[in-house]
C-alpha cells in the first residue's frame, strides 16, 4: 500500500489528492493535509477517481476502423497510417487542411507537445482546445483590459475578502473546493452575493442573490457601474492612478436609468442599489464569474462588463480583491499556457509578431507558419466545406459538448481522416478512423496549472493498462514518422524544461522547485522566484486598464411563439464533461438519473406535468427525449438541462450563434419548446448522432 | 492487569515485527500529508508520534474500499477471499483503535473483513496531547488506548529522555515479542496514563456543544427546519463517511472481470448520497438532504445503537470537521442542533 | 460468517403476470434447508451475473427440488436484464432472508390489504390460510390501478373459489368495485372487523391502511406492513435498507405498525417530502 501524492484530475480547482495505491491498482483516494487548495478536503468527483480511472473500458490497444468497425492493431501499423494520413492532406492541400484539438485535461508536457507538433510538423497554426468554449472570452476580454486572461489573484484570497461577488457560476457544484472556501469566508463575516438565474446552492446560502433574467449580464453590471458613477462612489484615487480615461464609459452609461436597469433584468432597484453600494464601499472585493458570463454571443463583452465594474472600485490588485474567472478543467488553464490556441505560442507569445516566431523557429529548427489558424469552431466548419482534411482530436468530446451536435457530427464525418487519442471509446471516439489508447493522469508524470496559474507536479501512481502511452509520447512518435525528430524527449521532466526554456511566465519552474512548495504561480521567472499569487500590484501588462464600453446584447435565439422557452447548458455536482469518467462510479452515476430537464413548478403546471414525466424538448437545431424535473431552481419560463449526458445530449438543442471576438458559442441561451410524451411512452434516450458500432473489440 | 515493560525506543521494537510481518506506519509525504504507508524492515526512519492522527484512518485496512466478493464464469459462482499476509499496524491512536474494536463488532458475520482483521497485530499509542479537532475524552475513546482494542501499546513519556513504555495489552502482542528481551518497567505506569488522560481532557475543555446536541438529538427535540438548513450545506462529497472510521455502508459493483466472466466487487458507499435509499421505483425514503444528515449523526449519537454497540459511534477523532467542504462537521453540526 | 456468494439458480420459465410484471418459476440448484423453512413474507436476493442483485419476494415456496415462484415488475436496470434473460439461464440465489408474516397469533379474523404488485409477497399467508394451517378466517381486499395492472391472476382464480376476497380498481368499468381498498374500508370492518390486518403495497398505501386501521380502533400492535427498501447485501451491513436502527432486511422486511411509529423519526414522517406513486 502507497499513497502517492498528486492533483485531482477535475475541475480547475486543483485539489491535492492522494492516491491509494495496492497491487498495482488505485483503489481510492485521500485528501491531501496542508495543500494550499483543497485544504485536507475533495468533492465527490475527487472522491471518486479511483473508479474514473478504472481499467474497466479502458482502450488497451491502437484502433484502426475497417468497413465501419474497429479492430486492434499495433502501435506501427496504427500510427503509420497517422503519418500517412497527415502527409497526404499536407502533400495535397497543405498545411491549412490539417488541425489538431488539444486537451483541457492533458498535462503541460502533453500540450506543449501538441502545439510543437501542430506547428513544428505539420506547419499550422490550427490549435485550439476546448477553451474555446469556455473561458476564451476571458482570455480575449481581459487581455483587452488588464492585458492578461487568468484570473488575477489567488484562491487564498477568498480568506481575506470582505465581500464575495459571484457571478454565472455555480460555485459549490462545480468547483466545490473553491464554493467550500466561499462559505467559510461566509462564516467568518464576509458578504456573499449571487448573480444567477437560477436558484444554485451557493444562490440559496447567498446574503443576496440577484436572480437576473437569462442573458441580461451587461445590463446589470452596466447597471451598477451607473449606480455607482452617479453617486460618486467609484475609487477615484485607482482610477487616476491605475486607469485610463474612464471619461467614455462615464459618457457610454450616463443615460442609463436604475428603473431601466431593473427593467432590463428583472432585479429590484433597491437591489441593485443595495449591490452597487456593497460592492462600491467593500475594502476588498472578490469578484469570481464561469460560464454564466462567458458563454454568450457576447462572452467578450460579458467579461470586459465585469472588468469594468471591478476597476472602477478600484478592487483588482490588491489582497481579497481580483477579477477571477474560474477555469473548468484540471489543466484549461496550462492548455492555453502552453499556447494550444491558433494566436499565440505557449506564454501568449504572439503568433502574429514575426519576432516571436523566428524565436521558436531557431528554438524548433522549423520555419514558422504565417497563415493564422483556425479556432476548433473554425475547423468544424472548415471540415464541413471540405478545407479541413486531417484531424487529431485528443481527449475531447466536442460531440456531447460543442453546440449543434448534429453540426459537429457532419463535421466530423465530412473530414478524410479523423485521428482520436483517449481513455474509452467516448461518442468522439467513435467517429475516428484510429484511435490511440493514452495514459490517465495517475499514468504519468507531469504537470497541471489550476486556475490561480499554480503549476502543479502529478505524480505517476500506477503503470498504464497494456499498451496505453503518455500523449507527449504519441506525439513525438509521430513526429520521427514525419521527419521531425526534435519531439523525442525521455521523461516529461524533458519536455516540461524546455517549455520552460521557451516561455517567459514559467521560465523560473523546474519539477524540484515545484515540489518544494506545492508548485507554483505564474509568472513565475528572475522577478517572481517563488512565483506570483497575486497580479497586477503595480501596474498591468498593457499599463493602464483600459474601461471599455460595452452595451447590452440580447441572445441570439430568445424564446418566441414557436420555441417559448428560455433554455439555458448547465453542471451537475456528480458529473464531469461528457461522463465519460465520472460515470464510472457506481455511485455517481446513481446520483443522477440519465439527464433531466429542470422546470418550475408553475411552468409544470401549465403544461400539466408530473415531476418525472417523460417529455419531448424540440428547437431549431434537434430534438430529444428526457423526463422533467419540476424544481425552483430555475425561475419560470427558463429551462435546463446538464450536459453530461451522451444518452440525453442537450446540445442537440443549442446553437452555435458565436461571440465575434473569441468565437465563444452561445451556449447558455436559445429557446426550446416542451410537449409530454404519450403515455406509457419511455423516453428514447440514445446515445449519438450516428450509428456507429461502439464494440471495441476484434 | 497488564504486563509493561522497558522499551528503550519504539523503532526497535518496529523492526522486530517487521521481520515477520508486513508492517505499516504513518508517514509524511514530503508534501505536507501523512498517510497509512507500507514500511520496509530495514527501514531506519524515526518513528513519527504525531499529535494529529493521518486524515485517513486505518479502517481501510480490514473494510476494504474495493473488496472483490466473487466471481462467474457463466456456470459457476466462486467465492473470492482476499491474499492476506501477517501485518502489523504500528501507532494506531487511541480513537482509531475504539473505531476498528467497534467495527470488528459491526462486521462480526463478516468473513472479509475477519479476514484481514485476524492477519492483523495492532499496536496503540498514547496521545499526551489533544489533537486540534479531537474530543476523545468526552467519548471515552482516548487518549488512552484501551486495552481491549489493541494487541500492544506504546506509552510515550512526557519527558523525551526517558524510555518509552509497552504494554502487552493480548496475547497476540504477547507472541510477538518473542525474541525481543525489554526489561520489566519500573514505574507506576498507571498514573502516568491517568494523568496523561486528564491532561488531554482539560486541553479539549468541556465540549459542551457537543454534549448538548447528543441530549437534543436523543430527545428528537431538533425542528426539522434545522436540519434542512444544514441538509442544504451538504455537498453529497462522501468526504464524512470515507474518513469517518466507524462509516461502514458499501454497495455492489458488478463488472466483466477479464476472461469472459463477471465479477462482484463491494466499494465503500455513503448514506449521504439521494440515491443511497433511492429504489428503482423511485421511491426515496430519505429524499431530502436534511432527512439524511439527521441520519448520519443520530448513528453516531442515537442512544439506540449506543446500545447495541455500547458506545457512541463517534470516537472524537475530528476528521468530519475537517474534511467537509460545508462546514458540517461534528462541531459544527452539533453548534446548531444544541442551540435554544 | 455470511456469505456474499450467490448460489446457482435456474430460470425455469415464466409468463406474463400483470402490466411489465412476470410470473418467473425458478429453481435453487441445490437446496439447502433453510430453502426448506422459508415463512411467507421472506425474501430472496436475486442476481443477474454481470448487472446487479435485489430483493424480491416468493409467491410460491420452495419445495424440495427448490422449485418456486416469484413475481418481479420491470422497473430497472436489474429486471429490465433479467426480463431479457432466455429460459435455462444461470442466475444467482441468497436466501431466505428477514422476518415472515406472523403466522400464529390468537386473531381470529385477519383481513389482508393489497395494492399493486403488493399481493406477491402476501401469497404465501393465503395460501396457507387457505390449506387450513391456520385457524383464523383470512379475508383479502386487493386494489390495482386497473385490470391490467393486477398480478397473480391464476391465484386469484382459486383464492376467489375458497376465501372471501374483493377486488377493486382505480379505474374501475362498469360493474366492478371502484377506488383504493381504503375507500371499502367501512364496509369490510362494519361486516366483519379483523382482529389484525396484514397489508403490503406501495407505502403510501400502506400507511394510509394502518391509520384507517387505527380510526376504526384496530390497536398498532395488530397491523402488519411489508415495506420495500433498497438492499444490497441482506446482511444487515451495507446500510441500505435502515429505518432508524433496524435493518429491514433483518428485522424486517415485515414490521408490526407500532414498532414501525417507533423505529420512524419524526421527520421521516413529514409529508410533502417527494414520493413517486408506483405500482
Amino acid at each position: 500500500m502507497r499513497v502517492i501524492p498528486s492533483i485531482c484530475t477535475f475541475c480547475g480547482v486543483g485539489c491535492g489528492i492522494g492516491l491509494r495505491v495496492e497491487n498495482g491498482r488505485v483503489i481510492g483516494v485521500e485528501p491531501q493535509l496542508g495543500h494550499p487548495v483543497s485544504q485536507g478536503q475533495l468533492c465527490s468527483k475527487g472522491w471518486s477517481s479511483s473508479f474514473a480511472i478504472d481499467s474497466a473500458n479502458r482502450l488497451t490497444d491502437p484502433l484502426i476502423k475497417e468497413h465501419g468497425r474497429f479492430r486492434r492493431a499495433s502501435w506501427d501499423e496504427a500510427l503509420e497510417l497517422v503519418a500517412e494520413a497527415f502527409r497526404t492532406a499536407l502533400d495535397e492541400v497543405g498545411p491549412q487542411s490539417v488541425g489538431v484539438i488539444s486537451c483541457a485535461r492533458a498535462s503541460n508536457e502533453d500540450n506543449y507537445a501538441a502545439q510543437k507538433f501542430a506547428r513544428a510538423v505539420l506547419g499550422t497554426h490550427n490549435i485550439d482546445h476546448c477553451a474555446r468554449i469556455c473561458h476564451s472570452p476571458s482570455v480575449a476580454g481581459l487581455a483587452r483590459t488588464l492585458g492578461s486572461g487568468a484570473m488575477t489573484n489567488s484562491i487564498a484570497d477568498i480568506d481575506e475578502a470582505e465581500l464575495i461577488l459571484v457571478i454565472g457560476a455555480d460555485v459549490t457544484e462545480n468547483h466545490a473546493m473553491i464554493g467550500a472556501r466561499i462559505l467559510r469566508a461566509q462564516a467568518r463575516g464576509a458578504t456573499l452575493i449571487v448573480v444567477d438565474p437560477r436558484k444554485t446552492r451557493l444562490a440559496r446560502l447567498a446574503d443576496i442573490h440577484l436572480q437576473l433574467r437569462l442573458g441580461s449580464n451587461i445590463a446589470l453590471l452596466n447597471g451598477l457601474l451607473q449606480i455607482i458613477l452617479a453617486n460618486g462612489w467609484e475609487n477615484r484615487a485607482f482610477l487616476a492612478a491605475r486607469c485610463e480615461d474612464i471619461q467614455p464609459l462615464r459618457q457610454h452609461l450616463a443615460g442609463l436609468s436604475v428603473e431601466q436597469t431593473s427593467t432590463q433584468t428583472g432585479i429590484s432597484v433597491a437591489e441593485l442599489e443595495q449591490v452597487a453600494y456593497l460592492f462600491s464601499h467593500a475594502k476588498s472585493a472578490f469578484t469570481a464569474y464561469g460560464m454564466g458570463i462567458t458563454q454568450f454571443q457576447s462572452g467578450t463583452n460579458n467579461v470586459i462588463a465585469v472588468s469594468n465594474l471591478a476597476l472602477a472600485c478600484g478592487q483588482v490588485g490588491r489582497p481579497g480583491t481580483g477579477i477571477n474567472p474560474l477555469r473548468g478543467q484540471n489543466n484549461v488553464q496550462g492548455a492555453c499556457d502552453m499556447g494550444c490556441l491558433p494566436n499565440v505560442y505557449p506564454g501568449y507569445q504572439d503568433a502574429a509578431d514575426a519576432e516571436v516566431r523566428a524565436k521558436f523557429a531557431a528554438a524548433w529548427g522549423r520555419p514558422q507558419p504565417v497563415h493564422p489558424g483556425l479556432t476548433s469552431l473554425g475547423m468544424t466548419k472548415a471540415a464541413l466545406a471540405g478545407e479541413l482534411r486531417a484531424l487529431m482530436i485528443m481527449g475531447e468530446e466536442p460531440v456531447l459538448t460543442d453546440p449543434d451536435q448534429g453540426h459537429v457530427a457532419r463535421a466530423l464525418t465530412a473530414l478524410d481522416f479523423l485521428v482520436v487519442v483517449e481513455l474509452t471509446l467516448t461518442e468522439t471516439a467513435k467517429f475516428a478512423d484510429v484511435v490511440l489508447p493514452a495514459a490517465s493522469f495517475a499514468e504519468k508524470h507531469g504537470t497541471f496549472t489550476n486556475c490561480e496559474r499554480r503549476v502543479q507536479r502529478v505524480r505517476q501512481a500506477i503503470a498504464p493498462p497494456a499498451m496505453a502511452r503518455c500523449d507527449w509520447q504519441i506525439l513525438g512518435e509521430l513526429a520521427a514518422r514525419l521527419g521531425y525528430p526534435g519531439m523525442a524527449w525521455s521523461d516529461a521532466e524533458a519536455v516540461f524544461d524546455e517549455m520552460a526554456g521557451l516561455t517567459p511566465i514559467y521560465s523560473g519552474m523546474t519539477y524540484a522547485a515545484l515540489d518544494r512548495q506545492h508548485g507554483l504561480q505564474w509568472p513565475c521567472d528572475v522577478e517572481h522566484p517563488h512565483g506570483s499569487p497575486l497580479l497586477h500590484g503595480q501596474g498591468f501588462p498593457i499599463g493602464r486598464g483600459r474601461l471599455l464600453p460595452v452595451s447590452q446584447v440580447e441572445p441570439d435565439e430568445c424564446p418566441d411563439a414557436d420555441y417559448p422557452f428560455a433554455f439555458t447548458t448547465h453542471r451537475l455536482h456528480f458529473h464531469y464533461g461528457g461522463g465519460s469518467m465520472t460515470r464510472k462510479s457506481p455511485l455517481l452515476e446513481r446520483e443522477t438519473p440519465a439527464a433531466l430537464l429542470f422546470m418550475h413548478p408553475d411552468d409544470g403546471a401549465t403544461l400539466g406535468l408530473r415531476d418525472q414525466q417523460a417529455v419531448a424538448v424540440r428547437s431549431r437545431r434537434g430534438y430529444l427525449e428526457t423526463r422533467v424535473h419540476l424544481t425552483d431552481d430555475v425561475p419560470p419560463g427558463t429551462l435546463g438541462m446538464p450536459y453530461h449526458f451522451r444518452e440525453a445530449p442537450c446540445n442537440r438543442l443549442t446553437n452555435d450563434a458565436q461571440d465575434p471576438v473569441s468565437k465563444m458559442p452561445e451556449l447558455k441561451a436559445c429557446a426550446v419548446a416542451v410537449e409530454p410524451l404519450p403515455l406509457g411512452r419511455t423516453p428514447r434516450m440514445q446515445a449519438g448522432v450516428l450509428e456507429v458500432s461502439d464494440d471495441a473489440s476484434v | 492487569m497488564m504486563q509493561a515493560f522497558s522499551l528503550d525506543r519504539p523503532e526497535r521494537l518496529r523492526a522486530h515485527l517487521a521481520l515477520d510481518r508486513a508492517l505499516y506506519e504513518v508517514r509524511a509525504d514530503g508534501q505536507g500529508g501523512t498517510h497509512w504507508q507500507h514500511v520496509s524492515a530495514k527501514d531506519l526512519g524515526a518513528f513519527e508520534h504525531a499529535v494529529e492522527p493521518p486524515p485517513f484512518s486505518a479502517k481501510s485496512f480490514f473494510f476494504a474500499e474495493r473488496e472483490l466478493l466473487f466471481r462467474f464464469d457463466g456456470g459457476r459462482f466462486y467465492s473470492a477471499m482476499p491474499e492476506v499476509t501477517p501485518q502489523v499496524l504500528f501507532g494506531v491512536h487511541a480513537c482509531d483503535l475504539v473505531a476498528v474494536a467497534y467495527q470488528d463488532r459491526f462486521f462480526a458475520a463478516d468473513p472479509h473483513y475477519q479476514a484481514r482483521r485476524r492477519a492483523t497485530l495492532l499496536v496503540g499509542v498514547d496521545c499526551l496531547h489533544s489533537c486540534q479537532g479531537g474530543f476523545c475524552s468526552l467519548l471515552d475513546s482516548g487518549p488512552a488506548v484501551h486495552g481491549d482494542s489493541a494487541d500492544l501499546i506504546l506509552l510515550p513519556r512526557g519527558d523525551e529522555a526517558s524510555d518509552w513504555l509497552l504494554l502487552v495489552a493480548s496475547e497476540a502482542g504477547r507472541n510477538a515479542l518473542h525474541g525481543l528481551r525489554l526489561p520489566p518497567a519500573e514505574c507506576d505506569w498507571q498514573a502516568e496514563r491517568v494523568a496523561n488522560s486528564h491532561c488531554v481532557a482539560a486541553e479539549q475543555g468541556e465540549q459542551q456543544e457537543v454534549s448538548a446536541g447528543i441530549v437534543a438529538l436523543n430527545n428528537d427535540s431538533i425542528a426539522d427546519t434545522v436540519w434542512d438548513a444544514l441538509g442544504l450545506r451538504c455537498l453529497g462529497c462522501s468526504g464524512c463517511t470515507s474518513v469517518c472510521p466507524t462509516c461502514s455502508c458499501f454497495a455492489p459493483l458488478d463488472r466483466p472481470s477479464g476472461q469472459d466472466g463477471v465479477q462482484r466487487e463491494r466499494v465503500w458507499d455513503s448514506c449521504l448520497y439521494e440515491g443511497f435509499q433511492r429504489e428503482a421505483s423511485g421511491h426515496n425514503p430519505s429524499a431530502g438532504p436534511g432527512q439524511r444528515v439527521q441520519r448520519f449523526w443520530t448513528h453516531k449519537f442515537g442512544d439506540a445503537f449506543k446500545e447495541r454497540f455500547e458506545r457512541y459511534g463517534c470516537v472524537g477523532c475530528g476528521r468530519c470537521d475537517r474534511v467537509c467542504p460545508g462546514g458540517i462537521g461534528v462541531h459544527g453540526v452539533m453548534h446548531k442542533v444544541s442551540l435554544r | 460468517m455470511n456469505d456474499p456468494t450467490p448460489r446457482r439458480l435456474l430460470l425455469l420459465d415464466h409468463y406474463a403476470d400483470g402490466e411489465d410484471a412476470r410470473h418467473f418459476s425458478l429453481r435453487i440448484d441445490l437446496p439447502l434447508a433453510a430453502d426448506l423453512a422459508v415463512i411467507p413474507g421472506q425474501f430472496f436476493m436475486l442476481s443477474v451475473p454481470g448487472v446487479g442483485e435485489a430483493p424480491f419476494t416468493y409467491v410460491s415456496l420452495p419445495d424440495r427440488s427448490g422449485r418456486f415462484t416469484a413475481l418481479i415488475r420491470r422497473m430497472g436496470t436489474l429486471t429490465e436484464a433479467l426480463f431479457a434473460q432466455p429460459v435455462g439461464a444461470v442466475l444467482g440465489y441468497r436466501g431466505p432472508f428477514g422476518k415472515g408474516w406472523p403466522l400464529f397469533f390468537s386473531a381470529k379474523r385477519v383481513l389482508v390489504v393489497a395494492g399493486g404488485c403488493g399481493l406477491a409477497p402476501l401469497a404465501g399467508v393465503i395460501d396457507e390460510a387457505i390449506s387450513h394451517y391456520l385457524p383464523q378466517r383470512l379475508s383479502l381486499i386487493y386494489g390495482a390501478r386497473n385490470a391490467d395492472a393486477q398480478v397473480l391472476r391464476r391465484e386469484r382464480a382459486e383464492w376467489q373459489q375458497r376465501l372471501p376476497m374483493i377486488e377493486t380498481l382505480d379505474e374501475a368499468p362498469v360493474g366492478m368495485r371502484q377506488g383504493s381498498p381504503l375507500q371499502h374500508f367501512g364496509e369490510l370492518f362494519a361486516a366483519t372487523p379483523p382482529d389484525a390486518v396484514l397489508c403490503c403495497g406501495p407505502e403510501p398505501l400502506m400507511l394510509a391502511t394502518a391509520e384507517a386501521c387505527l380510526k376504526r380502533g384496530l390497536s398498532s400492535d395488530k397491523v402488519w406492513l411489508s415495506l420495500e427498501r433498497r438492499m444490497h447485501c441482506a446482511d444487515g451491513l451495507c446500510g441500505h435498507c435502515y429505518l432508524g436502527p433496524s435493518y429491514v432486511c433483518q428485522d424486517g422486511p415485515t414490521y408490526r405498525y407500532d414498532r414501525f411509529l417507533q423505529l420512524q423519526s419524526r421527520y421521516s414522517a413529514r409529508p410533502g417530502l417527494q414520493d413517486h406513486n408506483f405500482c
